[in-house]
């Protein structure tokens, strides 16, 4: 709305601050969240579209997602889906006030990046 | 009594007084999400390369039905409210903004109607 130059505080991520597990993680959460949106849930409701459409179309998008393409956006959406339940988890422990000390954030930091992998892992492993 | 300038309240400047709305509605969509999980990856590893039986079968038990149709609820809300944040940080144009707003909600209504159309058709049997 306000055209007027008024001072901003500068974007976490660049030359003003430290790159650190803090503001990475927070755009990660945030860059999956968009990619589930975007790339994600639309697949899957293809999926339901597919299937509910016949044997054909489901038949169609099979054979897509067991393709290099679909393996990709099945791998990138289960990482996605993995790190933004423990980013989201990470996020509703704060808001319930508990686990805000610096030492603390940056323990669940590492736990959320460590959990998602491995929970990628696991599922990619179990679903081949 | 308001401490803000008549004419930055007529500017749309200050708080919109709907924050807490959102904030509380992205968490609950969250907890519906967290409290699937469960469900999520138990279809996700159960149906990967399914073929079609399998795959009706398993959407057509009542259960699975309305899991999904609530899922589908829950996903397309919080994904609206997540896109909007990102929309709103991220695009300062305001005519884009505006567009990109009304683009995002109706995509999540229009994807959570198909989805509830779709799982009800599959466990109708229609």
């Amino acid at each position: 709305m306000s055209t007027s130059k008024r001072p901003m505080s500068p974007y976490m991520l660049g030359p003003y601050y430290k790159f650190q597990i803090t503001s990475a993680l927070s755009i990660l959460n945030r860059l999956t969240g968009v990619f589930m949106s975007v790339v994600s849930a639309p697949l899957l409701l293809c999926w339901l579209i597919a299937l509910a459409s016949g044997p054909e179309a489901f038949a169609a998008l099979s054979v897509w997602l067991a393709g290099v393409p679909g393996k990709l956006v099945i791998a990138a959406s289960v990482f996605s889906f993995s790190f933004h339940l423990f980013g989201g988890i990470r996020h509703l422990v704060w808001d319930a006030g508990w686990m805000m000390e610096m030492p603390q954030v940056r323990a669940t930091g590492w736990l959320a990046i460590i959990g998602s992998v491995l929970l990628s892992v696991i599922v990619l492993g179990a679903g081949l | 009594m308001s401490m803000q300038n008549p004419l930055a309240r007529v500017r749309g400047k200050g708080s919109s007084g709907g924050g807490a709305h959102h904030w509380r509605s992205q968490r609950y969509s969250a907890l519906i999400l967290l409290l699937s999980t469960a469900w999520i990856l138990w279809l996700g590893v159960s149906l990967a390369g399914a073929d079609y039986a399998t795959a009706r079968a398993t959407m057509s038990s009542p259960f699975n039905a309305g899991m999904a149709i609530l899922l589908a609820g829950a996903v397309f809300y919080h994904i609206q409210l997540g896109l909007q944040v990102v929309i709103e940080d991220y695009v300062h144009i305001a005519a884009l903004e505006f567009l990109l707003l009304i683009s995002v909600r109706f995509a999540c209504l229009v994807a959570f109607l198909i989805s509830a159309i779709a799982a009800l058709k599959l466990v109708l049997g229609a």
